[in-house]
């Protein structure tokens, strides 16, 4: 095969503090279908988006490194630029006008026009040739062997159609160089999924290379003539087309490492303390899909998924963040998620993945983070003024704010610094010291760990067990962080797309769980 | 889902048109003198409700700053008669000049609307407030002081401050001389009417070119059309500026057929009745056409012809009329938001 089409060297890319690339190395020949895969938080969107000048990458500081496209050094500073370079992108959620028609989205900015008043007007100036642009847009759909009249408005198209779409889109493309496919086979079903394959491994042989990302590794092994696996940011492994092994990759994937400290795993009896009767979430992006699950009580039950595949629905549902379908039993009561007080009340209690926005009350003091849902909710640190005026216990509250600022080694200033100021780890645990504070009987926990270093990963850990241990409390805690789950559950939850994948218990192989995560069956029978 | 939503763009056109029946008995008033009425209207006014239809369709809401390109089209005039500048050259002199900086003054705000995306009509509202200060300002205070008076006819006998009417005939003569003819007693040159037809067919042709289908997906997700590769910066500056220059250039017609100008009142206001009779064509502040553009400005004026008349009828009061006008113009303002965000939660939902 011919000459790298992309280059990339010492790629680095930073997102604040969080190296998220670190020394990515990579080449893509001409007309070659390279394979990218990863655990989320892997880099591979990052990856992507810096290839495709993201707006998002250029908006937090750039990234470091050189890209060689066609052998010339580039910088690549916004998607405008990409395109004219010949870079496109699928990506993973849809980037389809919906109130288009389907002809219209396939030949935006690309459109046939009549020049009525000859050559005197540019492009963007002259009249759109509709029937020309539905002409081609047919032609390729057909291409791609997915059928569809394309004058329906693109909102009212299945997902499935929309994928096919939005690759058509790129593929109408008559200077495409370099495709980029993030998860494009997500949303698709076995059938569109193998016709997609064959489009693309056309594409390449017409000479446009590819990359290819996606976590349905039989994918990769089927149309891949080069496969890098990324975790952490860095190239773990790259292997040729004939060198490639569901299972290696998996691991790669995954890791090898470990966990050193694991929590001590009680013998207790299974008592249900929440049961979940087809449980359906409707939640943007993470749809949960009937889940049936019974939680029991005082153990840590952990809740993985990859991102999008409903995780995070469980948690938000139960506390009425969404549209919810199926029915909630907490200690044998029916529970009205609707109603989110009296969720509350019987001691159900969340603490969001999106603390600055959901978790943190950010222009207030660590003080009145730490002590605003006991206060309010229930009522705690008040005293009797006179005998009569409820206010503040201001003693009592210094005296336990100071505790647990002690006690959870959260580094502030004083109690009365602003809790934005503070660091993703530190307020995370200030979100934990307002749990631990309404002790509640069954706390969810949405990626605890999400943008915290390593120290503070470990205590904020270690802080949950200590939860559960001391107080007796319900963990269910959603990450997409395995090794830590492994760590701190009794059991673990996989979901994939919206559905139970399996329950495992923490000692089970990084196989079994990459399995899980993937939905894919093992083949070999064990 | 799809009829429901038809319904909704209906409620506003279909109400009016009935109001408009009953008060059409009520004033008791020729048709002719009804159509001569609502034409003469419609002419003045329609150019500036199609300069709200890009902001519309690029999704900046109703834009309220259109009032700025109204203000720039009188600075114009009055400057230019201080140059004692007079008929058909006066008149292209403030055409070119108008537009042209209108097109300056547009890039500016759409720079600013850029800044302060998704507050973009609240945004619109303040600076036209600003706007107008500042063209008080240099009316009240700058002439005679700093800007050497050319023309006394303009200003106060202080010899500071412009007039609050000035008489705009010279220029008018010019088109009334140009092709006339008549709807009952208005007369109507058919320059102006050119001109609209041009506008309209304009705004038409180009939402029908490349640049209308950038402009409506960036309208319908800044986000995906960025990704597409669209520069959305540049298509919300070119809106912006298209808008701003159609309204300096409806003001010019609207002047020109009126004949003198209130220096101080005239552009007050028109922004929002503009926005009413858009709406009331049936437009949203998500969706709008040429279409609800020319249908609303019949509908509003009708309504705006008759409700005087009727009042005076009905209840010996014709100042209820006056203020029954207001009443409409931000009553359907308030309406079509409401009804605009109904239909974004069941989008949503």
């Amino acid at each position: 095969m011919g000459e790298y089409v992309l280059e990339v060297r010492n790629l680095e890319k930073y997102y604040g503090q969080n190296k998220v690339l670190d020394n990515v190395n990579l080449s893509v020949r001409k007309g070659e279908i390279y394979g990218l895969i990863g655990a989320n938080g892997s880099g591979k969107s990052t990856f992507m988006n810096i290839l495709f000048g993201n707006s998002v990458i250029s908006g937090t500081g750039g990234y470091k490194g050189e890209i060689l496209f066609e052998g010339k050094s580039v910088q690549i500073r916004s998607t405008t630029e990409a395109i004219r370079r010949g870079i496109g992108m699928i990506y993973q959620e849809f980037m389809l006008i919906p109130e288009m028609t389907v002809a219209e989205n396939i030949k935006l900015t690309r459109e046939n026009t009549k020049n009525i008043f000859g050559k005197i007007l540019k492009h963007n100036l002259s009249f759109v040739d509709r029937k020309m642009d539905e002409k081609e847009a047919e032609g390729v759909l057909e291409q791609l062997g997915f059928e569809i009249d394309n004058t329906y408005l693109v909102k009212n198209i299945s997902v499935n159609a929309k994928q096919f779409v939005e690759i058509a889109r790129e593929v109408n493309r008559e200077d495409i160089k370099l495709l980029l496919l993030d998860e494009p086979t997500a949303v698709l079903n076995d059938e569109d999924a193998g016709k997609l394959m064959r489009v693309l491994k056309e594409l390449a042989q017409k000479g446009t290379s590819i990359i290819f990302c996606t976590h349905r590794l039989h994918e990769i092994c089927e149309v891949c003539d080069h496969v890098t696996v990324l975790r952490d940011g860095r190239v773990v492994s790259d292997y040729e087309k004939e060198d490639l092994d569901m299972r290696t990759l998996a691991k790669d994937m995954i890791g090898y490492d470990v966990a050193a400290v694991k929590k001590q795993h009680k013998n207790q009896e299974k008592k249900e303390i929440l049961t979940f009767q087809d449980f359906s979430v409707h939640m943007p992006g993470e749809f949960l899909d009937r889940l049936n699950l019974d939680v029991y009580q005082g153990e840590i039950l952990g809740l993985t998924s990859l991102s999008g595949h409903g995780k995070l629905a469980a948690g938000y549902g139960v506390m009425g963040q969404f549209s919810v379908t199926g029915s909630l039993f907490c200690e044998g009561g029916k529970v009205d998620v609707k109603d989110v007080r009296k969720t509350i009340a019987k001691g159900i209690f969340l603490l969001p993945d999106d603390r600055k926005n959901m978790g943190l009350l950010l222009e207030h003091s660590v003080r009145d983070n730490i002590i605003f849902s006991g206060y309010y909710g229930r009522n705690l640190f008040q005293k009797k003024a006179g005998g009569f005026f409820p206010v503040k216990d201001k003693k009592e509250i210094e005296r336990y704010v100071q505790e647990q600022i002690e006690k959870l080694d959260i580094k502030c200033e004083s109690p009365d610094q602003k809790v934005k100021e503070l660091s993703g780890g530190n307020q995370q645990k200030v979100c934990i010291a307002r749990a631990v504070l309404v002790a509640p009987k069954i706390l969810f926990v949405m990626e605890p760990t999400r943008g915290v270093d390593i120290g503070a990963k470990e205590k904020i850990l270690d802080m949950l067990v200590q939860i559960n241990r001391e107080h007796g409390t319900t963990i269910v805690a959603a990450s997409s962080e395995l090794e830590e789950l492994k760590r701190i559950s009794d059991r673990i939850a996989v979901l994939c797309e919206g559905k139970l994948s399996c329950i495992l218990p923490p000692e089970a192989s990084d196989e079994e769980f990459a399995f899980a995560f993937t939905g894919e069956e093992e083949e070999d029978g064990q | 889902m799809i009829k429901k939503v038809q319904r909704d763009e209906l409620i506003v056109p279909v109400t009016f048109i009935l109001f408009s029946i009953i008060c059409f008995f009520l004033s008791g008033i020729s048709f002719l003198f009804l159509a001569e009425q609502v034409s003469l209207r419609f002419i003045r006014n329609i150019i500036l409700v199609l300069a709200l239809i890009f902001p519309i369709m690029a999704g900046m809401g109703l834009n309220f700053a259109v009032v700025i390109g109204t203000m720039i089209t009188q600075a114009c005039f009055i400057i230019v008669l201080n140059f004692n500048i007079t008929g058909g050259k006066g008149a292209g002199t403030v055409l070119i000049v108008s537009l042209a900086a209108a097109a300056g003054v547009g890039y500016i705000i759409g720079r600013l609307l850029n800044k302060v995306r998704g507050r973009e009509m609240v945004t619109s509202i303040v600076v036209g407030f600003l706007a107008n200060y500042i063209y008080q300002l240099i009316f009240v205070a700058g002439f005679g002081t700093v800007i050497h008076v050319f023309n006394k006819k303009l200003v106060l006998s202080t010899g500071i401050g412009v007039k609050n009417m000035v008489d705009l005939k010279t220029f008018k003569e010019v088109f009334d001389n140009l092709g006339v003819f008549s709807i009952g007693e208005a007369k109507v040159s058919m320059l102006l009417l050119a001109m609209i037809l041009v506008c309209g067919s304009f705004v038409f042709y180009l939402m029908h070119t490349p640049l209308g289908q950038k402009i409506k997906a960036v309208g319908m997700s800044e986000e995906k059309a960025a990704n597409i590769g669209i520069d959305t910066d540049r298509v919300r500056i070119i809106v912006i500026v298209l808008s701003t220059v159609f309204a300096a250039l409806g003001q010019f017609v609207y002047l020109q057929n009126i004949g003198s100008l209130n220096v101080y009142t005239e552009h007050l206001d028109t922004e929002k009745f503009a926005c009413a009779a858009l709406l009331a064509g049936g437009a949203s502040i998500r969706k709008a056409g040429v279409k609800n553009a020319f249908i609303g400005v019949v509908l509003l004026h009708t309504l705006f012809v008759l409700s005087p008349l009727a009042g005076r009828n009905t209840f010996a009061n014709a100042s209820l009329g006056e203020y029954f006008r207001s009443f409409v113009a931000y009553g359907i303002i308030a309406f079509a938001l409401v009804v605009n965000l109904r239909l974004e939660q069941k989008e949503e939902s």
